[in-house]
């Protein structure tokens, strides 16, 4: 039984240790904005170091023989006779077969392998790499949203977009960087959004307006936010999945990405449809960059956002994926 | 996108994918309940609690659901706290209590309630889920003050450290004092982890797999709207600091509703049905499943009927 609970002690700082190594090579990989948004990740971060230091008390337990082994035993020579250890009141007795190991039970084989199993469950998946986005089946399954007041914060974000767009074209120049500039601070003040398609795309003076998914979807609810590039060129990265339906002329898909509140299991897909007439050679959640003009015509007796694309090409999925 | 008419449709990546979000989101927190666990096993007396609880078992149990407000832990620390609280000897009613409280009358949860709600009835809802939320903890309280605590609690669970009280005063240094506490952190880590990785699993197949828009039509009919989103709060196993986000943009559904979403979800979702079974019996679980859905299912009921100004 010695050797059994040496065993579960040596299995629980290992196990803390590779969870450490593993959340720590995540976070500082970069990774972790795959899965969860900005304001947790320093959290997940600080769970890797603290799994590090438990991992440290626990193999020091283990070598030293001073604390973890026997809390019981370790507490009569530490502290003196403080304790009314009754053997038969914790359930120690050897007749019942178990051992008093530090607060707990030690687990039989069987149970330690089972719980080995499922917690290295986890880091075989991140090992594997593969586990980065979700497919189509999963947005299909949650449907794509289209109307910006189902999104989470979408209407106390709508006022303050309203009211930043309002002044920044109050006070902007007309040229089209200022405008970006302005219209980029309005909604990301509005929604939280925030995206390094932004910053990588071109915004010099001249070039494309960079504009998220996201944006067209406030504009279609405030047409002072619309103004700000409705008919100018812009240009747009998201995923691509094909129309099915509302799509006569089939010349339509859906640029997507993906809304989080707390992590990817809660991501909503919001998308906008993309007019382009030409036909696509683009796999299914393949990331293009779309460049063209924003409309919001009236269809099916709704204003929506339809972007008439000019041009469309496939791209890498930038290092954010995710809006906020 | 249209409505498929496909109700389960399974992709393992996208499940790898929803399971992993889940247990880095949730880590930090089933590991700050266990430091907690810790420190609490180590540096808190036995006495100080039965000292600060009330002599009356019923005073108790408010006292125990209105301590969320000041001692808040979200729904995946707080197993590991009342595991702790139970075996330190705090009677198994204030536990249960505390614990399906606390993730909702935390004071984050109301912020948070308060915010999302703006223009939608904001100080009704996160009155009435404050209230609601905790009329159901010290009911589940009360109930569960009536019946023997064996039959509640996971076997073993109070056994090894059952009267256990240890006097610290003196000789062992500060540092050895912490690497107790880390050592109690360590098992109750990994012994509620099992469990949240079972219950991630569950959450993350249903969240990926299952067709969330097949409920879209039950929202005209109020007890339908109430079940199908208590069915949606605990399919997408949401921490309770950002849920009410969520529950505002089911615009199509009624108030109570959405109350009935923001009150099940963080007292029974999937993930915590399995983080449950670290301190409770399967046959409680069970039950408190049952009890949960049902009574919070009908005062919603009663309260959408009441036509409330919302």
């Amino acid at each position: 039984m010695k050797n059994s609970s040496f065993l579960q002690g040596l299995r629980d700082s290992l196990m803390l240790l590779l969870w450490g190594v593993f959340v720590l090579w995540l976070s500082f990989g970069g990774q972790l904005s795959k899965y969860l948004h900005p304001s947790l990740q320093p959290y997940t971060t600080a769970a890797g170091v603290i799994f590090l230091l438990l991992a440290f008390f626990g193999f020091r337990s283990l070598f030293t023989r001073q604390v973890a082994h026997d809390h019981y035993h370790q507490h009569h020579e530490c502290c003196g006779n403080h304790h009314d250890h009754d053997e038969e009141a914790h359930g120690h007795s050897v007749k019942q077969g178990r051992e008093h190991q530090h607060h707990g039970t030690v687990d039989g084989i069987g149970a330690m392998l089972f719980k080995t199993i499922l917690l290295l469950l986890p880091l075989a998946i991140i090992v594997s790499g593969k586990a980065t986005a979700y497919s189509i089946t999963t947005i299909q399954n949650r449907g794509v949203v289209d109307n910006i007041n189902k999104l989470p914060s979408a209407k106390a974000g709508a006022a303050v977009a309203a009211s930043a767009a309002s002044s920044a074209k109050s006070t902007a120049s007309a040229t089209p960087s200022a405008v970006t500039v302005a219209t980029n601070d309005a909604t990301t003040s509005a929604s939280q959004s925030s995206s390094s398609v932004d910053s990588s795309a071109p915004a010099a003076s001249g070039g494309p307006i960079p504009l998220q998914v996201i944006d067209m979807l406030y504009a279609v609810q405030m047409p002072s936010y619309r103004g700000e590039f409705e008919g100018k060129e812009v240009e747009l990265i998201g995923q691509y999945i094909p129309m099915t339906t509302g799509n006569p002329k089939g010349d339509r898909f859906q640029a997507i990405r993906m809304f989080i509140t707390c992590c990817a299991a809660d991501a909503k897909p919001v998308g906008v449809s993309v007019q382009y007439p030409k036909p696509l050679k683009v796999s299914e959640m393949g990331w293009v960059k779309i460049t063209g003009k924003p409309t919001f015509p009236m269809e099916g007796g709704r204003r929506t956002a339809v972007l008439e694309a000019t041009k469309v090409e496939e791209c890498p999925a930038p290092s954010e994926p995710f809006v906020y | 996108m249209p409505l498929s008419t496909v109700w389960f449709h399974f992709s393992f990546l996208d499940f790898q994918y929803a399971f992993l979000s889940i247990l880095l989101e949730g880590l930090p927190f089933l590991l700050g309940g266990a430091i907690l666990s810790g420190l609490l096993e180590e540096f808190l007396p036995q006495s100080l609690m039965t000292r600060f609880l009330p002599k009356n078992p019923r005073t108790a149990i408010i006292v125990s659901g209105l301590l969320g407000v000041i001692f808040p832990v979200c729904e995946c620390g707080i197993v590991p706290v009342v595991r702790r609280l139970l075996k330190k000897g705090l009677p198994v009613s204030c536990g249960i209590t505390y614990m399906l409280a606390a993730p909702i009358v935390n004071p984050l949860v109301i912020l948070s309630t308060l915010a999302a709600f703006r223009g939608q009835g904001a100080w009704e809802m996160t009155i009435l889920r404050f209230g609601l939320g905790l009329t159901v903890a010290i009911l589940a309280g009360w109930i569960v003050s009536y019946i023997a605590p064996y039959s509640i609690l996971r076997p073993g669970l109070l056994a090894p450290e059952n009267d256990h009280e240890h006097n610290h005063s003196g000789s062992c240094g500060m540092f050895d004092r912490f690497q107790n506490a880390a050592s109690v952190a360590t098992r109750d880590f990994l012994d509620v982890a099992v469990y949240f990785v079972i219950g991630a699993a569950a959450a993350s197949l249903f969240s990926t797999a299952v067709n969330q828009e097949i409920i879209l039509p039950l929202a005209a009919n109020p007890p339908l709207a109430i079940v199908s989103l208590m069915g949606l709060a605990s399919i997408l196993s949401l921490c309770s600091t950002t849920d009410a986000f969520i529950a505002a943009t089911l615009t199509t559904f009624p108030m109570a509703a959405k109350l009935a979403f923001l009150v099940f979800g963080p007292m029974l979702d999937f993930k915590l049905i399995f983080l449950y079974g670290a301190a409770f019996s399967k046959r409680f679980i069970l039950s408190l499943a049952l009890g949960l859905f049902v009574v919070i299912g009908l005062l919603c009921w009663r309260l959408s009927s009441l036509n409330l100004a919302w």
